[in-house]
């Protein structure tokens, strides 16, 4: 039986380790951002004009337009949309009971894109009055509706009693993400030039468009989304232990999987919106954060956020300088790094897919 | 104050697995379910714990458990079920402090620890939940379930434990020794319903018995009075003899020549 000397050596505490994760995760974040400020196209260096204005000289006109209006939103919708992107994958994994539930890979980043295109193409039909109403917010709506409408039946399909089956769950979302596709093809044979251009801006996963609209435009849902997200720490938790134990300590695992989808729905359809289909950064930020700091989602999800942003806008620093001037779209350089990373965690847990 | 269950019906599909069950148990003593497998053990837990959909009614220290919230609820049972799955890496400490803070000893730091050390498990606190073996995750999970309702006894209202086969995969010494923590937590007024297989265990440690076959409730009553030959060979379904010892020379061990 237990000897009581074992009660007086407290255990390592993880949950210390992520809170000092964090900090260090918010300096990180801190630097990349500054990193993706100094470099570009333009000869423009932000530690340039830091030291013009220390020494009190005013700011060319060009200097002043590439900081403000193009790096300047291009670095916050690369820190909204890894935010979102890490948060959704880590919300989704807690919600599906598994480390490899991505929406970029189960089909609801396709299913929030279809979203998207309909309302770049159709949104045109709509009566003014409503275009009127969505104004900037339609194309991020219609991506949540995408999202949310694949999440739900994802889960429908997947999942039987409280308990998903993870090849039902990624056979389904290979079967949703090819008809998603598909649609979404239909549509591009309909659309104008015009929309066209936006269309193959859109589709290949890029931070290049970014504009302060498109900020104002997604900002709002991920932030939403984001706080929704990070209230759902302890529930996530509780369902690790399966549905029925959730409930059995206190929480409403109803309410708590709507919340859940709705989150994921809404920072997937915001991110997809704006960004396109930027892959594996809601799957590899999650696990890397496991590893270092264990499975507490309380702290994983905020944590999520921070190392998503830094992590896509370090991606989008590399995408702008291999090939300078001309630059790659960031769903390559997100793939190149990511999609080994996945292959190595099934490679270590070969049983998260058979057991 | 006791958990009464009131002509519980509950239907999987067309079939009626629970046929019109009423149980009573009361705080103080340890109430054993048995019966064989499929006669509905696990499913008249999933009803006491508001888990399954159900007809009839359950109430908890004299409150209808259909008008509670989980929270609620959780503050007065913990439940271990049959068999645990976890989804994550979490270390046996985290697993055990999740049953805590669904409870109202949630801000006590040295709960989690003496729960495990009550299961013999402090030194596994920094381990791998699932890298456990089956009898060591069974006992974590009790673990988990204790620090949940710490107390057996708060303002003045019992507190319950609801175990669906806790010794099941248990060695004897482990048994006994899950055993005398369920009847500790009932001797100190906290409220038992365990579900169990091993009959010997149950004439040990169980105040109630309450046996359970096809659905319907077959007897209830002391131990002396239920694990009778009659009752128990019509609910197994097979010649059973109390009290008998085996005819040839075949050794038998029987918990109840146990010493700790
Ligand atoms: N989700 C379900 N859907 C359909 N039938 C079910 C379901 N869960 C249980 N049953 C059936 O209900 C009956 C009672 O099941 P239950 O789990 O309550 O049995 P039990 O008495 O706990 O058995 P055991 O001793 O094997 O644990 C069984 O026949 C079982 O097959
Ligand atoms: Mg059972």
């Amino acid at each position: 039986m237990a000897a009581l000397t074992d009660v007086q050596a407290p255990p390592r505490d993880r949950l210390s380790r992520a809170r000092a994760l964090h900090w260090a995760l918010a300096a990180a974040l801190v630097l990349a951002s500054a990193a993706s400020l100094e470099v570009g196209a333009t000869d423009v260096r932000l530690s340039a004009l830091l030291a013009k204005l220390v020494q009190g000289e005013a700011l060319g006109q060009m200097e002043r337009i590439v900081l403000l209006d193009i790096r300047l939103p291009r670095l916050a919708m690369g820190l909204l949309v890894g935010a979102a992107l890490a948060v959704s994958g880590a919300v989704m994994q807690g919600l599906f009971r598994n480390p490899l539930a991505d929406p970029g890979i189960v089909g609801v980043g396709a299913g929030a894109g279809l979203g998207a295109i309909l309302a770049i193409v159709l949104g045109g039909l709509l009566p003014v009055w409503a275009r009127d109403l969505a104004g900037n917010q339609l194309v991020p709506v219609a991506a949540f509706l995408g999202g949310w409408g694949s999440t739900l039946l994802l889960y429908r399909v997947a999942t039987r009693g409280g308990r998903t089956s993870v090849a039902t769950m990624l056979l389904a979302g290979i079967a949703l993400g090819a008809l998603a596709g598909a649609l979404s093809g239909i549509l591009v044979y309909i659309a104008d030039d015009q929309q066209l251009r936006d269309l193959t801006f859109w589709g290949l996963g890029s931070l290049a468009g970014a504009s302060w609209a498109k900020v104002a435009a997604a900002g709002p849902m991920i932030a939403l989304a984001l706080g929704a997200a990070v209230l759902l720490g302890r529930a996530l938790n509780g369902l690790a232990l399966g549905e029925a134990t959730a409930a059995h300590i206190g929480i409403d695992v109803q309410r708590m999987k709507a919340v859940a989808i709705l989150a994921v729905a809404g920072a997937t359809g915001a991110a997809v919106a704006v960004s396109g289909g930027i892959g594996f950064v809601g799957i590899v930020v999650p696990h890397l954060l496991r590893l270092a700091s264990g499975p507490d989602h309380r702290t994983l999800l905020p944590n999520a956020a921070l190392l998503g942003a830094t992590l896509l806008i370090l991606a989008d620093v590399i995408a702008r300088v291999v090939i300078a001037p001309a630059e790659l779209p960031i769903g390559i350089v997100t793939a190149i790094l990511g999609a080994p990373v996945f292959l190595w965690i099934l490679l270590r847990r070969r049983g998260l897919v058979d057991g | 104050m006791s958990l009464i269950a009131e002509a519980i019906r509950v239907r999987y599909g067309g079939r009626e697995v629970l046929q019109g069950v009423d149980l009573a148990a009361e705080a103080g003593h340890v109430t054993a379910i048995v019966g064989p497998n499929g006669s509905g053990k696990s499913t008249l837990l999933g009803a006491l714990t508001a888990t399954l959909p159900h007809e009839g009614r359950v109430r908890l220290n004299g409150r209808d458990i259909a008008g509670m919230k989980p929270w609620e609820l959780a503050a007065e049972r913990a439940v271990l079920p049959q068999a645990s799955r976890l989804a994550f890496p979490f270390r046996v400490l985290e697993v055990v402090r999740l049953g805590q803070q669904a409870g109202t000893a949630g801000d006590r730091p040295d709960v989690p620890l003496q729960a495990l050390a009550r299961v013999g498990l402090a030194h596994h606190a920094d381990r791998t939940f699932q890298d456990l073996s089956g009898g060591e995750a069974q006992r974590v999970m009790l673990a988990r379930v204790l620090a949940q309702v710490w107390a057996p006894v708060e303002e003045g209202r019992p507190r319950w434990l609801l175990l669906d086969e806790p010794v099941s995969s248990l060695d004897i010494a482990h048994q006994l020794q899950v055993m005398e923590i369920a009847r500790r937590f009932a001797r100190a007024g906290g409220g038992v319903i365990a579900v169990m297989h091993d009959l010997n265990l149950t004439a040990l440690f169980a105040d109630r018995v309450a046996v359970l076959a096809e659905g319907r409730l077959l007897a209830t009553g002391t131990p002396r009075t239920v694990l009778t030959d009659t009752i128990l060979s019509r609910a197994y379904g097979c010649a059973l003899r109390v009290s008998a010892p085996p005819p040839e020379d075949v050794p038998y061990i029987l918990p109840h020549a146990a010493s700790a």
